[in-house]
């Protein structure tokens, strides 16, 4: 507004770009699908009005695999390696849901020692992919340094998963009853020292972002819902904890052994666009306050030691609660009992649910995905309504989406 | 002499009435009761029937498509079930099964609905999160849901023929593209 009355404009005839009949009616605008800021395919019909969103549609299914339906066209055991992509951001959390299911199906029983690794890799996947969401959401609203500085720490929990499972990303770890492996010698004590480093890490980050000045114009008080409105639309995890609901399936109904460590479950007052940050990142702290406590707690303690007992014929380290997996079966040929579960788990982004039906063959007769990225979606509409144009990617970017999840 | 083909003949037609009722026992265990929520639901005046429980051991409840709606407006008013997370499509071959996993974010209670036929009442006006679940049930399994305010095609691209999710529904489908060159 000020650079448009302190340019030149004695020499132009006086009024006549004033009085132009403008048409100030609504305009349709395509977002994506190919934007860097939808964080994969996303398509978003929006209409404007000047700069005020008037309607918002977003238009999904770009990345639709058939995941749902490759499911029933192979073995329970060769689909696993292709649920990784489901969501690819924390393969370790849709491994977890599809393994339980079955565990729950055929009643296997998960050694302890297992349950604590398959915590222990949940927690660092989620502070990954909080660290991916911190990166992009500062790059959407401008700033470009957290991006890197995210990114670098996150290699380094990826080069963690590297040694436990092979990959950096698509870790097909899991396996019904147990895991691929156990831990290589060693590694608690490399994710004790991403403990300590990420926490100075974390409050470098915190320190450049949580006070800055730009980053609260941006985001204080910016997408306000509240609880009600996010629980009837199905939004859970961080973006519903934001609002101020401490919903949590690790606290509510604990899997593995989430009843057996400390932790508080952060949740934020306004529901705005900040307190989502603010949730996100102490969760990444109460995430490394779970490994820290699960990998003193570890039954059978560094594989190393594991290792050496066994060696020296201690009966008490081949115990069944200290084995990989706990009960041997044949996974190529391995045809599950008739049953059907529904099984949920708190990632990243809210509850992730996996829906097996199995009927007696090696295949699953329906295997139905629910994403959280695919509830939580389906709010943006809502508080996009009335809100300025530049607003759509910090609002967008605090619900965190992640589109594998949501098209699957 | 003839004592003994008269014992023979005697446990036989009592093993074979035996052995079904055994079988029958073993195959189908007892008619699961009406949990928590059915009760509720019947009390109610509908009819609600109970399933068996899943893996999990969730309270599982048959709801006649027509009574869905209401059904779904008492277990949110008067269970608490605030949360849908999920419906999901089942063909079962014969018919398509609507199952709705509820949730509640107060008594963090979970129960699993489902509902038969191929034509339901949507339940968008009861948890407004159901729009996209409806749509993607409708889009992969072609269940019709009435009073939808946007029915279409989610995940499908929109000229897509058929419903992707069916069991009749194969890769060597003359609708699919590579089948018709």
């Amino acid at each position: 507004m000020s650079m448009a009355t302190e340019q030149p404009t004695q020499s132009l005839p006086q009024g006549v770009y004033l009085e132009k009949d403008i048409d100030a009616g609504e305009l349709t605008v395509n977002i994506g699908p190919q934007h860097p800021s939808t964080h994969g395919v996303l398509r978003l019909i929006t209409t404007i009005d000047g700069e005020v969103v008037r309607d918002i549609e977003p238009v999904i299914g770009y990345l639709h695999r058939s995941k749902e339906k490759m499911a029933e066209s192979r073995s329970l055991f060769q689909y696993q390696p292709t649920i990784d992509r489901v969501e690819y951001l924390s393969a370790f959390f849709d491994h977890y849901v599809f393994v339980t299911s079955l565990e729950q199906i055929a009643g296997l029983k998960v050694p302890k020692r297992m349950q604590y690794v398959r915590m222990i890799t949940m927690e660092l996947n989620r502070i990954a992919s909080h660290l991916l969401w911190f990166g992009t959401f500062l790059l959407d609203l401008g700033a470009t340094s957290p991006m890197f500085y995210a990114f670098r720490d996150r290699e380094k929990i990826f080069s963690l998963f590297e040694q436990l499972t092979g990959a950096r990303m698509m870790y097909n770890y899991y396996r019904f009853g147990g895991a691929n492996a156990d831990m290589p010698e060693g590694w608690l004590e490399g994710a004790l020292d991403f403990c300590d480093d990420f926490e100075q890490r974390i409050d470098e980050y915190e320190a450049i972002v949580t006070k800055n000045p730009i980053f609260l114009d941006r985001t204080v008080g910016v997408g306000v819902v509240d609880a009600e409105t996010l629980i009837a639309h199905g939004v859970t995890g961080p973006t519903l904890r934001g609002s101020g609901v401490a919903l949590d399936q690790r606290k509510d109904n604990p899997y593995c052994c989430y009843d057996e460590v400390t932790f508080d479950v952060p949740v934020g007052q306004n529901g705005d666009c900040y307190d989502r940050y603010l949730v996100r990142m102490a969760e990444m702290r109460e995430s490394l306050k779970i490994i820290r406590q699960a990998v003193r707690q570890i039954p059978g303690g560094d594989t190393a030691d594991l290792m050496r007992r066994r060696a020296e014929g201690d009966e008490a380290a081949n115990d069944i609660e200290l084995q990989i997996a706990g009960q041997k079966i044949n996974l190529l040929t391995y045809k599950a009992p008739p049953g059907e579960v529904m099984t949920t788990v708190e990632s990243p982004r809210g509850f992730l649910g996996c829906y097996l039906i199995t009927d007696g063959t090696p295949k699953a007769y329906r295997c139905k995905w629910r994403g959280a990225s695919f509830s939580n979606l389906t709010v943006l509409p809502l508080l996009m309504k009335g809100r300025l144009f530049p607003d759509l990617m910090a609002i967008f970017g605090s619900i965190d989406v992640i589109l594998p999840e949501v098209d699957r | 002499m003839s004592d003994e083909p008269k014992e023979n003949d005697k446990p036989k037609p009592s093993d074979g009435a035996e052995k079904p009722a055994k079988k029958a026992e073993a195959a189908a265990p007892p008619p699961p009761e009406l949990g928590v929520c059915g009760k509720l639901l019947e009390g109610a005046g509908l009819k609600p029937v109970a399933l068996p429980a899943d893996a999990a051991g969730t309270e599982t409840v048959q709801v006649d498509g027509g009574q869905l709606k209401q059904a779904c407006e008492r277990l949110r008013d008067d269970a608490q079930f605030d949360l849908l997370l999920s419906v999901s499509g089942v063909d079962n071959k014969t018919t398509l099964t609507a199952v709705y996993h509820l949730y509640s974010t107060k008594t963090k209670a979970k129960l699993v609905v489902k509902a038969n036929g191929d034509k339901l009442p949507s339940v968008v006006s009861v948890w407004p999160g159901a729009d996209w679940h409806e749509r993607e049930a409708y889009d992969l399994f072609g269940i019709q849901f009435d009073g939808h305010p946007n029915l279409k095609r989610i995940l499908m691209p929109d000229d897509w023929v058929g419903h992707p999710l069916r069991k009749d529904y194969t890769v060597d489908d003359p609708r699919l593209v590579w089948n018709e060159r």
